[in-house]
């Protein structure tokens, strides 16, 4: 199920839908390096691999948004491919990340700088994960 | 949430629970209107939650929705009396701010050597995604600690370049010590770079002198070319913020601190993760200066090149360097008694007035500039600083935006948005014309009004506007 794009005065934000957590943090990771500029999953070169065990839910979404756009500024690579799998603790995620170098990329949007908790939600509706979260610009 | 006017350009919204202190909000009735559509005057009565804040949570004339603090923010908290500081008082892009530049050259040197000018500009401002920095990474480590004074040393820049920058261009209080390896991963590609989004360099004439006399204590004159420089602290800065972001909202518990935004995550000053804060903060802050200080050497050298002279030739000293994004201890009056305070400005400008003793001494009798660059082919603005201020030396930083990046690129292509600027005589290097759109002049509130407001507000005099002629962005 893919992203929608939130609007917002000064930055830009997503919220997305998904049947497993797991898929979720998949969407919303394609869904923030989709704001910068896209590239097909298949044509992604170079894998990265983040772990991140957090204190709850909300922070194991920004932590794991946040691992990732790390990554993808000190090696200059924007993201396509995402391989989530989470547990085995509450809060505990793994991403394999494949990604294309920067260049090669058209930018649809200005550079992400951070992930905030304005407006944070991460939460199971019925049998549908709803995530949202808005970046700095 | 209801505002009452309490004077000409003064909003207030009573303080009620939970709030210790009202909030206000400068805003002419027009710009008033524009609050009222978007969430920002409820972010101005979360901010007046935060503990140890004092007078009230102000909001400068240019303010928009942002997340914790609305952008055109102002706060104060007592030091010494549990007062907080808070990251999201600051934003991630610590310390971003405005430099410009004045020159001994003219409109009518600048149409004859536009394209030398502009294309030296295009080929020397790194800007954008990956594009790499001016500076080598090395540096990093010394500019943490001292600033502009480690970019001089390193061989960018003129001596009397420190003298005009807030702060010398070296924030006291940096603790190096404290930034992360993250954060400086992320810097070091990105010494002397401009970034992207609403940041700039843009070229500019001194279109109106309203205060001919601080004009010529400025070094400004009608009819002279100046460069307006807008960056931060790059990510070195935004990852500083979210690591310290990551030990702030634990830590408040500790301290029995509850808030209605998360975002406002904030703890005691006096304590060892504010103090931490403020030292990450500081370091992060002298990347910035020494960011602005590597492009305004870099600047200089592509209008020498482009005219063939000297980069001493060119007369682009510094006119000042303001941060608009950044959290200080500065002594104010509260209840007629003088208070150590923790003052946070978010997308809010500085502006001491005359007599200040932190001003450089030929800026004394005037007060300091304050930089309020308008959106990309409108005005900017210099003011200065006046006494008596009414939020603690506070002024507007930018125009403020009024519509989201979605619908900015829905109303015109980035192409067309060139097209019309260079109608109007305005030279544009884009680092992609594509996202040009998202910072078209009509996403963003009339920078003339905001600067009135500042007038009428007691915030800040208008000394004099500036047009541009040629601007460069990511």
């Amino acid at each position: 199920m893919p992203f929608r794009v939130l609007s917002h005065t000064a930055d830009t934000g997503i919220e997305a839908t998904a049947n497993t957590l797991g898929d979720l943090i998949g969407e919303l990771c394609a869904g923030m390096f989709g704001l910068i500029g896209s590239a097909e999953p298949a044509s992604a070169k170079k894998w990265v691999e983040v772990e991140v065990v957090a204190q709850g839910m909300e922070e194991l979404v920004v932590d794991t948004l946040s691992e990732l756009l790390y990554h993808s500024e000190v090696e200059n690579l924007i993201f396509c491919a995402f391989r989530v799998s989470t547990g085995p603790k509450d809060f505990a995620a793994r991403v394999k990340a494949g990604g294309v170098l920067v260049g090669a990329v058209e930018p649809v949007g200005p550079p992400i700088k951070a992930v905030t908790y304005h407006d944070l939600v991460v939460e199971q509706r019925d049998d549908v994960w709803f995530g949202r979260v808005y970046f700095d610009v | 949430m209801e505002y009452r006017r309490i004077s000409d350009v003064v909003w207030e919204l009573p303080a009620t629970s939970g709030m210790a202190v009202p909030g206000r909000i400068f805003a002419s009735e027009a710009l008033m209107d524009l609050v009222r559509l978007e969430h920002a005057s409820t972010q101005v009565g979360n901010v007046a939650h935060l503990p140890g804040i004092v007078k009230a949570s102000f909001a400068m004339p240019d303010i928009h929705w942002g997340y914790g603090f609305p952008i055109g923010g102002v706060a104060a908290t007592v030091v010494n009396e549990g007062g907080v500081v808070s990251p999201g008082g600051v934003g991630f892009d610590i310390c971003c701010g405005v430099r410009l530049l004045a020159s001994s050259f003219t409109e009518a040197d600048f149409d004859s050597h536009k394209d030398a000018v502009m294309d030296n500009l295009d080929r020397r401002i790194p800007r954008g995604l990956g594009k790499g920095a001016i500076a080598e990474a090395r540096l990093v480590p010394d500019v943490l600690a001292r600033g502009a004074a480690a970019a001089l040393d390193a061989g960018y820049g003129w001596e009397d370049d420190l003298e005009k920058c807030e702060e010398r261009g070296t924030s006291a209080g940096a603790d190096p010590s404290v930034i992360s390896n993250r954060a400086v991963e992320r810097g070091r590609g990105q010494l002397g770079s401009l970034g992207a989004g609403n940041h700039f360099l843009e070229v500019q004439v001194v279109d109106e002198i309203h205060d001919p006399a601080a004009a010529s204590v400025f070094g400004l004159a009608e009819g002279m070319l100046v460069v307006m420089l807008h960056c931060g602290s790059r990510g070195l800065g935004h990852q500083t913020c979210t690591d310290q972001l990551r030990i702030m909202g634990p830590a408040m518990g500790r301290y029995d601190i509850a808030l209605p935004d998360r975002q406002l995550a904030c703890v005691p000053v006096n304590t060892p993760e504010g103090r931490e804060y403020l030292g990450a903060m500081a370091a992060s802050a002298n990347f910035a200066w020494a960011n602005r200080h590597i492009l305004a050497h870099v600047a200089r050298e592509a209008f020498a090149d482009a005219f063939g002279v000297s980069p001493r030739a060119t007369g682009m000293s510094l006119v000042f360097d303001v941060a608009h994004n950044l959290a200080k201890i500065e002594t104010h009056e509260v209840g007629g008694r003088p208070k150590k305070l923790c003052v946070h400005r978010k997308g809010a400008t500085r502006a001491f007035g005359p007599g200040h003793p932190d001003l450089p001494e030929d800026l004394i009798a005037v007060g300091q500039p304050v930089l309020v660059p308008g959106s990309m082919g409108t005005a900017s603005w210099v003011l200065r600083g006046v006494s008596d201020n009414p939020a603690f030396a506070s002024a507007a930083h930018g125009a403020g935006r009024v519509m989201s990046r979605k619908m900015a690129k829905k109303k015109e292509s980035g192409q067309t948005v060139r097209e019309q600027l260079q109608a109007r005589g305005i030279s544009v290097r884009a680092g992609s014309i594509r996202l040009l759109s998202e910072e078209a002049p009509y996403a963003y509130k009339d920078v003339d009004e905001v600067a009135d407001v500042c007038a009428r507000a007691g915030l800040a005099a208008k000394v004099a506007r500036l047009r541009p002629v040629g601007v460069v962005k990511g």
